[in-house]
């Protein structure tokens, strides 16, 4: 006689009715002389038999009557989908190039935002290697690089502009004072500083454009120092002073050379 | 369908007969969506595997050979279609879904006049029932609703979920006896086997 495990393990065949006729034949000898596996059989017989109540599910009629034309139209869409993804499928070379335009674009941005140097920062000429200004021994300068000698030269121009103008606005012709203005000196000086003003603004190039602003300003008002009479009036001094304090000349001065580094004079360089 | 009946209609989907397919979907609709179902107990994605089973099954008729049994190859499908399915599923736990028998009695058809108590008992036992398929392991349930449901043979059974005979038969002993102890108290073997 067989062992029980494997008759057991048939009684699903047998209570679904897959049995042969010798191997129902041989379980039903089995399950006669076993009361523990007829048990077992009768119970789990009985459990397939309540299966009974749950019928397989169902949807209802008119679910059925649809469900052709559903799949027919979710066929018809799986169909046209993949032409459609076809047609609008980006070429895997527009994905590298959009990506290179981009990185271009991003470093051009950086450079133009974040890596610029502030406008103060800029000096816009470099000493050329031949030629000197204006017979004061500094070098000419060239446009389209950037030194720190422009910068000084710069603001050795404003300092001295400075000066000049402080001793014609202050002076008083008329009273006896040792600090009066003397003419020949200071229109010297005018006319070297527009000489000098000349090289700058030609060395700025618009890279400093308040800076080149307050070059023209001084310019007129240097023009009118150095077309001094000899023996100007008290009125021609007022027209100068008017002109100095209009456009805010020295303040202008002033506000420039603070945004600069002081550059330290070197030494035996002429003064107003 | 009988096995004469299926076979014709391969032999008529494999000539390329534009209506052997629609008389496919019409004649087996119904069980793949059942299997669907068992395998998720959704009604949703029941219909959702049903479709794409046969979308499946359109595809591949140039594959189909002469004389294969053509129930089982659909089911073939539909089993593996419900296991893509489950497999790209997100987890959920069994509390979180739905209640099955409310499902159940909307769906199912209803009891010839019952009585309150009937139905109320019926109602309880489906209940019972779908908690213990619940508790089946993917196999289990397949093997089972195969047998049950589908009235596919052990050996049937075997060629479509693709295992052995043995394996079929233990997952059906295991799922029957886990139904049993779920609708009454359980007996073992004392012997557990070994009586000669």
């Amino acid at each position: 006689m067989k062992r029980c495990r494997y008759w057991r393990m048939r009684i699903p065949e047998a209570i679904y009715g897959e049995l042969d006729a010798k191997g129902r034949g041989e379980m039903d000898r089995h399950i006669a002389a076993c009361k523990e596996c007829a048990a077992l059989y009768d119970k789990m017989a009985a459990a397939v038999r309540k299966m009974e109540a749950r019928p397989a599910p169902d949807r209802p009629p008119q679910y059925w009557e649809g469900y052709w034309d559903r799949l027919e139209a979710r066929m018809a869409h799986e169909a046209e989908a993949p032409r459609v993804r076809r047609t609008l499928r980006i070429p895997a070379w527009a994905y590298s190039a959009a990506s290179a335009v981009l990185l271009v674009s991003l470093g051009i941005f950086i450079g133009r935002t974040l890596l610029r140097p502030r406008p103060e920062l800029i000096p816009v000429a470099r000493t050329a290697s031949s030629g000197t200004a204006m017979g004061t021994g500094q070098p000419a300068l060239e446009t389209g690089s950037v030194t720190p000698a422009f910068a000084i030269r710069a603001s050795r121009y404003l300092k001295r502009s400075r000066v000049l103008l402080l001793a014609v606005v202050n002076s008083e012709p008329r009273e006896e004072d040792p600090f009066r203005l003397n003419l020949p000196l200071q229109k010297r000086t005018s006319e070297e500083l527009l000489q000098e003003a000349a090289v700058l603004k030609k060395g700025l190039r618009s890279s400093d454009r308040r800076l080149e602003r307050l070059i023209s300003d001084l310019e007129m008002i240097l023009l009118q120092i150095a077309n001094l009479a000899s023996d100007s009036d008290d009125s021609d001094i007022e027209i100068i002073r008017a002109g100095v304090e209009s456009r805010d000349i020295l303040f202008k001065i002033n506000l420039s050379e603070g945004r600069r580094p002081s550059p330290k004079s070197p030494a035996g360089q002429p003064r107003a | 369908m009988s096995h004469e009946d299926q076979a014709r209609l391969a032999d008529r989907l494999i000539s390329g007969d534009p209506s052997a397919f629609r008389e496919l979907v019409e004649a087996f609709k119904r069980k793949v969506y059942g299997l669907a179902y068992e395998m998720t107990r959704n009604h949703a994605d029941a219909e959702d595997i049903s479709q794409i089973t046969f979308m499946k099954i359109h595809k591949a008729i140039g594959t189909l050979k002469p004389g294969y049994g053509l129930s089982t190859w659909i089911y073939q499908i539909a089993h593996n279609s419900a296991i893509d399915h489950l497999r790209k599923k997100p987890f959920f736990p069994k509390e979180a879904l739905p209640s099955q028998t409310s499902e159940r009695l909307l769906d199912g058809p209803p009891d010839s006049a019952p009585g309150p108590d009937k139905v109320a008992e019926s109602a309880n036992l489906r209940g019972r029932i779908d908690e213990a398929l619940a508790g089946f392991s993917e196999r289990e349930r397949a093997v089972f609703v195969l047998r049950h449901y589908h009235d596919l043979k052990v050996r049937e059974i075997a060629q479509t979920l693709g295992i052995t005979l043995g394996s079929v038969k233990s997952y059906l002993f295991r799922s029957i006896q886990k139904l049993q102890k779920a609708l009454g108290d359980a007996e073992t073997c004392p012997d557990d086997g070994e009586r000669p």
